[in-house]
């Protein structure tokens, strides 16, 4: 395997230092992105990285270091290193960290793909991206017009003294068109697909799929409609969620609440803790009954699959939410033994160099058996809201006011006239309860987060949180706007 | 043209000079940075995670004619470093032309130089150094039967410019912060701390503050919503100005339209005691002093006595909207343009203490929390207060409460102020507490 040696040197040299246990990363990070702007390329980058990071524990305490440079030398000093910020750990320390077991994994992952990116020149990108954003200009009322590709390769190597010895390779493709309107003393955007583009595992065919070219002109034409359209009005009202909405929502109301380290006040300071105490789990009522949650590692397309998360556990499926209660938590390696829960694969960081700790996975809200279009035809009234524009929730994830980037009335059945700067408000268990139809599997797509951030310092994620459109009844409408 | 990780200016210089000169198109820009960035966290008054992350980028803009390419790597050796530059040339030589792209800016002049921006005790603090920090945190939470989380930090950073117009620039810092959250059975209270140096930081007085605030705050009382007098201290004002110069004070915005600004040079868009620019030579701002493009950064006045004056520049922005350059160049590519990295807020004439005893019925503000912009050009935001919320009775603050959700437009905000004589710095910004009149909270949460 890549770095074996590498691997066995940094490991040896921690041990012989005092350390208890340690794991050790090695990293190779690709990124491509292509982005045209207003007819012209604002960005064309490809940038890699390479290195390692040493984590040990010893005495209960943790300790990380991490560097750019893969020498011999530079090994030896950052395995060194990390023991000596253990040390430094175990001075202000109290219960100390024990470790769930692991297992001993000797094995490669490799992203399922059907599109090696590598075979899809740049100019072939750049052309394509340029096509498609002339369609976002098709209407002369576009004020920018901006479309994106990003092709991201992670080679990376695992090893533990516990035996363990993990390569993989994670692919993971996405894009998007961006129209922005300015006039009538307003600002109006709107992104497609979903809130910031499809980003799934995978190769180039998920950046095919996405279809741009095919919406460019429509999103470009709603953007300029957006600055003349009506205000959503103000009220309590049932609203209609499309699918990346609810995907949004699910990320923020059940994912992060569902961090065990946040749970354990770990988050406490920044990104903060959760509602969802041990003490609620298994009888909490998180939602209506219709509402079922996994952290699946293992679905296919989401964005954060991958084989073994980054302190060696395999990727698996497990239940967060089942049938409106609240059932598991997404647990790390020193975590899970707080609250008897199962480890999931979802301690990750975001490249070699940075501290691996529970990131939101595949937070999955599993379809329900309503046909999308019967969504908005069994309503008499309501309002539909689409795609993210902005969003916010307090710091234990409870009362949160969302807004929707285009917005449509629902009167008998059908979707009228269209609505801007829709938002809505609410508190999360109230509002999971009011969820009252979900669409069925026909309507599921795995929305990808590429940006989700967390931790100090603070590390950007990738997770998914895969959703059909949704209902909810009763909710508190165009907070911001009335009066 | 290898670079050593432990390598000096001089031998940094020579590397980039290298690289310009084995060259091959029209015009080459090199960009190096290295960071060691140190961080011991800490959760119920013990350390429970503890890093330090060593990185650093060579990063390759080339071009040809009026395409641009760029390319990095964290790998020092000759080959890695001769391939970033091919790759950065192939990809300028397949991007489509930019008709408006000016070519790299000149050297221009020396930027100003920096007193104290690097600290050697700072870059050679040890992880004793930081446990000792937060043992200090801790013994005072435990004399106040409270417990914290947060962190001790220190970083030393290196940047380094060169281009083929003849720019040679190079910076090296220091920084180091401390983040206090005070836990009470049902209250929490916060202080944040940051400097060039771990020696200037008071640990002690600052624990002191939010232990104060976590003890004060016990037993929260809900508030109505509704439009209230606040006080916000710096932390809480910081996360507002965020908003406004990330979406306001930018040429981009300026030039597309979405920014609160445009078509209002010259007006008076807030009260007239409201004064921003952007300023890297205020004593207490982390700044640098020259942008990713090695343009020596101006001081940018862009509110003055409440009146748009001006955004912030790079050299593409400059030539398209024919403005001098300001120096606010982020690194290339980037899909915002530039932006100012060192707001600072002219203070007022009253201390904190003293508009807190101006309020007859109103909220002391500590902290906010994800702030999210509802609308642009309203610079309508949502956001939440967190760690410390006290309602003010006839001038004194008299007890805690639980937090609340606000949406209010920063821009009319600051026609209703006024600042604190005090000024703090807050991340990158320095700023005063600042009381805002008639501020709307629209809903509560439990605690």
């Amino acid at each position: 395997m890549r770095f074996e040696a590498e691997a066995k040197r940094a490991l040896d040299t921690a041990t012989a230092r005092g350390a208890d246990y340690a794991d050790v990363r090695f990293g190779a990070v690709h990124d491509e992105h292509v982005e045209v702007r207003n007819g012209v390329v604002s960005g064309l980058a490809d940038s890699e990285s390479f290195g390692f990071s040493v984590r040990v524990l010893r005495d209960g305490a943790w300790g990380f270091a991490s560097s750019a440079d893969i020498s011999d030398a530079e090994i030896d000093r950052v395995a060194a290193k990390a023991v000596e910020v253990a040390n430094a750990s175990a001075k202000v320390k109290g219960l100390g960290i024990s470790l769930a077991p692991a297992g001993k994994h000797i094995d490669s992952y490799t992203t399922p793909y059907e599109v090696d990116p590598a075979t899809v020149p740049v100019e072939e990108r750049v052309r394509y991206l340029l096509d498609v954003e002339k369609e976002i200009r098709a209407n002369k009322g576009v004020t920018v017009g901006k479309a994106w590709i990003d092709v991201w390769r992670t080679d990376k190597t695992y090893a533990s003294t516990e035996g363990s010895m993990i390569e993989q390779t994670i692919l993971q493709c996405g894009s998007a068109v961006h129209a922005l309107a300015v006039g009538n003393g307003d600002a109006q955007d709107r992104i497609f697909p979903g809130t910031c583009g499809l980003y799934q595992t995978g190769g180039y065919e998920i950046v095919r799929k996405a279809k741009l070219l095919e919406n460019a002109r429509r999103i470009g034409e709603e953007a300029v409609a957006l600055l003349t359209a009506d205000q959503c009005p103000s009220g309590r009202m049932d609203v209609v969620l499309s699918g990346d909405q609810v995907s949004l929502q699910i990320h923020e109301s059940i994912g992060h609440a569902l961090e065990l380290d946040r749970v354990m006040g770990w988050e406490a300071n920044f990104s903060g803790t959760s509602f969802a105490t041990l003490d609620k789990l298994g009888t909490f009522r998180y939602g209506n009954d219709r509402v079922n949650v996994v952290c699946d590692m293992t679905c296919p397309l989401a964005l954060a699959t991958h084989g073994y998360d980054d302190e060696g556990t395999p990727a698996r499926s497990v239940d967060l939410i089942r049938n409106g209660v609240l059932v598991g938590y997404m647990a790390g390696r020193d975590t899970a033994h707080v609250a008897k829960v199962p480890v999931g694969g979802v301690v990750r960081s975001e490249y070699w160099g940075r501290l691996p700790m529970i990131r939101i996975g595949n937070v999955n809200l599993k379809p329900g058996d309503t046909p999308e279009e019967q969504l908005i035809g069994d309503m008499r009234s309501g309002i539909y809201m689409e795609s993210n524009r902005s969003w916010s929730i307090d710091d234990k994830r409870l009362n949160f006011q969302f807004g929707c980037q285009i917005g449509y009335e629902i009167k008998n059945g059908k979707k009228t006239r269209m609505l801007k700067n829709p938002t809505y408000a609410g508190m999360t268990p109230a509002f999971w309860g009011a969820c009252d139809a979900i669409g069925d599997e026909k309507s599921w797509v795995a929305w990808g987060t590429p940006n989700c951030g967390k931790g100090e310092p603070m590390q950007t994620a990738r997770s998914s949180q895969g959703s059909s459109p949704a209902r909810f009844r009763d909710i508190e409408v165009g907070v911001g706007y009335g009066d | 043209m290898a670079i050593e990780l432990t390598a000096g200016p001089d031998a940094i210089a020579k590397v980039l000079s290298d690289v310009i000169a084995a060259s091959k198109v029209d015009e080459t820009e090199v960009l190096f940075s290295r960071s060691e960035a140190a961080l011991t966290r800490y959760t119920r008054n013990e350390i429970h995670e503890n890093v330090i992350e060593g990185d650093v980028s060579l990063s390759i803009r080339a071009v040809v004619g009026k395409r641009v390419g760029v390319a990095s790597t964290s790998r020092l050796d000759d080959r890695a470093i001769a391939d970033t530059l091919a790759r950065a040339a192939s990809i300028a030589r397949l991007s489509p032309e930019d008709p408006l792209f000016p070519g790299l800016p000149e050297g221009g002049p020396e930027p100003q130089k920096l007193q104290n921006a690097h600290d050697a005790a700072t870059a050679a603090a040890s992880p004793d150094d930081r446990a000792a920090a937060v043992g200090r945190i801790a013994a005072t939470m435990q004399r106040n039967q409270l417990h914290a989380a947060g962190f001790v930090a220190t970083r030393s950073d290196v940047v380094a410019i060169a281009n083929s117009k003849g720019t040679r620039r190079y910076f090296e810092s220091t920084d180091a912060s401390v983040n206090i959250k005070a836990i009470g059975d049902d209250s929490s209270g916060y202080a944040e701390g940051f400097a060039r140096a771990l020696g200037w930081i008071d640990f002690d007085e600052l624990a002191a503050v939010a232990a104060k605030k976590a003890i004060d705050g016990r037993n929260p009382e809900p508030l109505a919503p509704g439009a209230y007098t606040v006080i916000l201290e710096p932390p809480a004002f910081r996360e507002f100005l965020g908003y406004l110069s990330w979406a306001g004070f930018g040429a981009q915005s300026l030039d597309d339209g979405s920014s609160f600004i445009a078509g209002r040079i010259g007006e008076q868009v807030m009260g007239q005691n409201v004064t921003i620019r952007d300023d890297f030579t205020h004593p207490l701002s982390p700044g640098i002093p020259f942008d990713f493009e090695g343009v020596a950064r101006t001081t940018v006045p862009i509110i003055d006595a409440g009146v748009a004056k001006d955004v912030v520049y790079d050299s593409y922005y400059a030539a398209k909207m024919k403005h001098a350059n300001t120096g606010h160049a982020l690194p290339a590519p980037n899909s915002y343009g530039p932006l100012p990295l060192n707001i600072v807020v002219d203070k007022g004439k009253r201390s904190t203490a003293d508009l807190i005893r101006s309020v007859e019925h109103g909220v002391l503000v500590s902290r906010t929390w994800y702030i999210r912009l509802v609308d642009q050009k309203k610079m309508l935001i949502t956001g939440m207060t967190r760690d410390g919320l006290f309602l003010i009775e006839r001038g004194v603050v008299t007890r805690g409460l639980k937090n609340m959700r606000f949406n209010e437009s920063i821009v009319d905000a600051l026609g209703r102020c006024e600042m604190s004589d005090e000024l703090r710095r807050s991340e990158g910004m320095v700023l005063p507490a600042v009381r805002i009149d008639g501020f709307h909270f629209t809903s509560g949460t439990t605690f």
